[in-house]
């Protein structure tokens, strides 16, 4: 907590949580921290990332043990803030999959949530908002965090190691959240805390009208116009920060891909604490990999990885439900979920050895740097003498 | 108390008049009724209307809301007719309301308010309707100009007084399809002590058919190309006149001044978001 304290308290910023939606990813985020000396929180789903025992997650065959091992070894001056993003119960595919039970989805949850403390996670976000069986009250779900908070907690306990809590979710939605609902949650799980004596929560989601959908931010931040029966942005955004302000906890807003710079510089200055970025990093990478293909006039290679991330289907949940997007575009979408499938390597693989004084995952690591730069010059996060100089 | 309601028509007569009627019926000897026909065409007058803008430029592109209510207010200051009101209604023809008295209850709301100068009737449609109860007012920065009453004493403290014309009377005619003009209005208003308030005592709805499916008879673009020209001029106008490059420049600077009233009126501080 001190790190992303002091940071913060220190300068008018919003903290920037990365997706660590691939290695090269993982790799430019650590980099850009060390280079400009700004925490930055990873902030991996159980999908990205998972135990072991589950099978690990897409992004680079890690998991979770490894990719804490990796960063840990790699982030030389300490400043990546590894987080879990959406733990919780039914929140891994397997688990969805196999229909599990309550008890047995809790269980899963609070055993990859123990991997992640011992593993050296240093923030959870809770969120069980999912149940594949039937629709919760918003009291049920209030159990169902406060029985995986306290486990948390008293896992951390064990390793003798703090451990900074998340809380809320997001629930991607175009619209902004209910503002009695967001306080009766937050006012609930602050008194939990105070009743059972653990440390209360940092940060609390909250949906503010970012959501992403295919390559943009559809939601109602970026745009001018008030949507019907929805709270305009301009009153939303101050009265989440209000409530927020009251029960002294961070506001953090998670889908914030792909907002203008307009909207993003505005962040600090409306006082918003944290943002979540994911998906975008992806796009960036397949982009700049389709691009590298095409203009070096290696078009079997594009044309094999086009074929291998559109037959994943990776992208359907990021589609519009009348979109109009090209097999092309499907495939930008989705690059990222195959970069660790063995037939891509083995295109990166044959692209490297017909390129010449070219290394492949440099240029792309320097192309996911410059599109987290963005957010970090924007968000405040650079020291101004530094601002200019990526 | 008298009010003076006016209402924008431009080639909707229909439209206008049923509007007309209702008031009319609803509010017997609570208000004065001016139409203001804001570049209509001869043949699509409204039956009741007063002032006619019919200059060429009006009648090429309309005065749209700002400059239109502008005009109203011109013709009755002009007149004399000005400080005869206490409270002007200033309705775009979308508006409908309800089957019942209104014009006295938001009289009476002003009366209980003394330091609000806008009172918006609140909208089914409106997100705000969730932070406000039944029979209920509350201050806001930002308030949409669908159906505003206000003050007369708000507009003196605000309006051009050397040469008062449809392009200055209280908004700002620079800006001509008004993106954010009524922002500004709400922002004169906490800089000089005047709140604005939505309340749900009087409710509104917003006919938004007339924008897609009568654009052509009310002579302007089609909904989403005129939606994107409202943007692009509103942000021309904020940055001309005042250097912000955002809207949320503007929303900051409307919260400032929202927040310094209650400093002024701790006794307000309940009717506070």
């Amino acid at each position: 907590m001190n790190k992303l304290a002091k940071f913060a308290t220190d300068r008018r910023c919003t903290l920037l949580g990365v997706g660590p939606v691939s290695k090269n990813c993982v790799d430019a985020a650590i980099e850009l921290s060390n280079e400009y000396s700004v925490p930055l929180m990873l902030i991996a789903s159980r999908r990205q990332i998972e135990m072991g025992k589950l099978g690990g997650g897409y992004v680079n065959n890690w998991t979770t043990e490894s990719f804490a091992e990796y960063v840990i070894d790699n982030d030389k001056g300490g400043k990546i803030i590894l987080a879990r993003d959406h733990g919780g119960p039914w929140q891994h595919p397997g688990e969805v999959r196999e229909k599990l039970s309550l008890r047995r989805a809790m269980e899963s949850a609070k055993a990859s949530f123990e991997v992640d403390i011992n593993s050296g996670f240093d923030m959870i976000h809770i969120d069980p908002c999912i149940d594949v069986h039937s629709q919760r009250t918003v009291d049920e779900i209030l159990e169902r965090v406060y029985e995986l908070y306290e486990f948390c907690y008293r896992a951390a306990q064990k390793n003798g190691r703090d451990l900074l809590f998340e809380v809320g979710t997001d629930e991607q939605g175009v619209t902004a959240q209910d503002l009695d609902q967001f306080e009766y949650i937050l006012s609930n799980i602050i008194e939990f805390c105070r009743s059972s004596g653990l440390p209360r929560p940092t940060f609390i989601v909250a949906q503010t009208g970012t959501k992403v959908m295919e390559m943009e931010n559809v939601g109602t931040f970026d745009s001018p116009f008030r949507l019907r029966r929805e709270l305009p942005v301009e009153i939303q955004v101050p009265r989440l920060l209000q409530i927020c302000r009251k029960y002294r906890i961070w506001l953090k807003e998670h889908n914030v891909d792909y907002l203008s710079d307009e909207s993003l510089a505005w962040h600090p200055k409306l006082g918003i604490h944290a943002v979540n970025v994911a998906p975008e990093f992806g796009v960036t990478e397949t982009r700049a990999l389709l691009k590298l293909f095409q203009d070096n006039r290696l078009n079997s290679c594009a044309d094999q990885f086009i074929e291998l991330s559109y037959n994943s289907k990776k992208w359907e949940k990021w589609m519009r439900s009348d979109t109009t997007k090209r097999t092309i575009d499907r495939a930008m979408i989705a690059g990222h979920y195959v970069f660790a499938d063995p037939r891509c390597v083995e295109i990166k693989q044959e692209a490297q050895r017909r390129l010449c004084g070219i290394d492949i995952d440099t240029h792309l690591r320097n192309e996911v740097k410059k599109s987290i730069y963005r957010y970090m010059k924007l968000l405040n996060l650079l020291d101004y003498l530094n601002k200019g100089s990526a | 108390m008298k009010t003076a309601t006016i209402i924008l028509n431009r080639n909707l007569p229909d439209v206008t008049d049923r509007l007309y009627e209702a008031i009319a019926r609803n509010n017997e000897g609570q208000t004065d009724i001016f139409v203001v026909e804001s570049g209509s065409e001869r043949e699509r007058l409204s039956k009741y209307y007063t002032y006619w803008a019919n200059w060429e430029e009006s009648l090429e592109n309309g005065l749209r809301y700002a400059r239109g209510f502008n005009y109203g207010l011109t013709k009755l200051f002009e007149e004399g007719r000005f400080k005869d009101y206490d409270y002007f209604f200033l309705l775009c023809n979308d508006s409908i309301f309800e089957e019942k008295p209104i014009i006295s209850t938001l009289v009476k709301e002003m009366e209980r308010h003394p330091r609000v100068g806008i009172l918006s009737p609140c909208s089914e449609e409106w997100g705000e309707r969730k932070l406000l109860k039944n029979n209920d007012t509350k201050y806001f920065w930002y308030i949409n100009h669908v159906s505003w009453f206000v003050r007369r004493e708000y507009i003196e403290s605000i309006m051009e007084t050397e040469n008062p014309t449809y392009m200055n009377f209280l908004y700002d005619g620079e800006n001509f399809r008004g993106y954010e003009s009524d922002i500004e209005l709400v922002i004169k208003g906490y800089a000089n002590d005047w709140a604005s308030a939505i309340t749900t005592k009087v409710t509104v709805s917003e006919n938004e058919d007339l924008l897609y499916t009568q654009f052509k008879a009310m002579r302007t673009d089609e909904f989403q190309v005129n939606r994107g020209k409202l943007v692009v001029e509103g942000k021309k106008w904020i940055r001309r006149k005042y250097g912000f490059n955002s809207r949320w420049t503007m929303q900051l600077y409307a919260k400032f001044f929202y927040e310094h009233f209650f400093e002024y009126y701790p006794q307000l501080v309940e009717y506070k978001l």
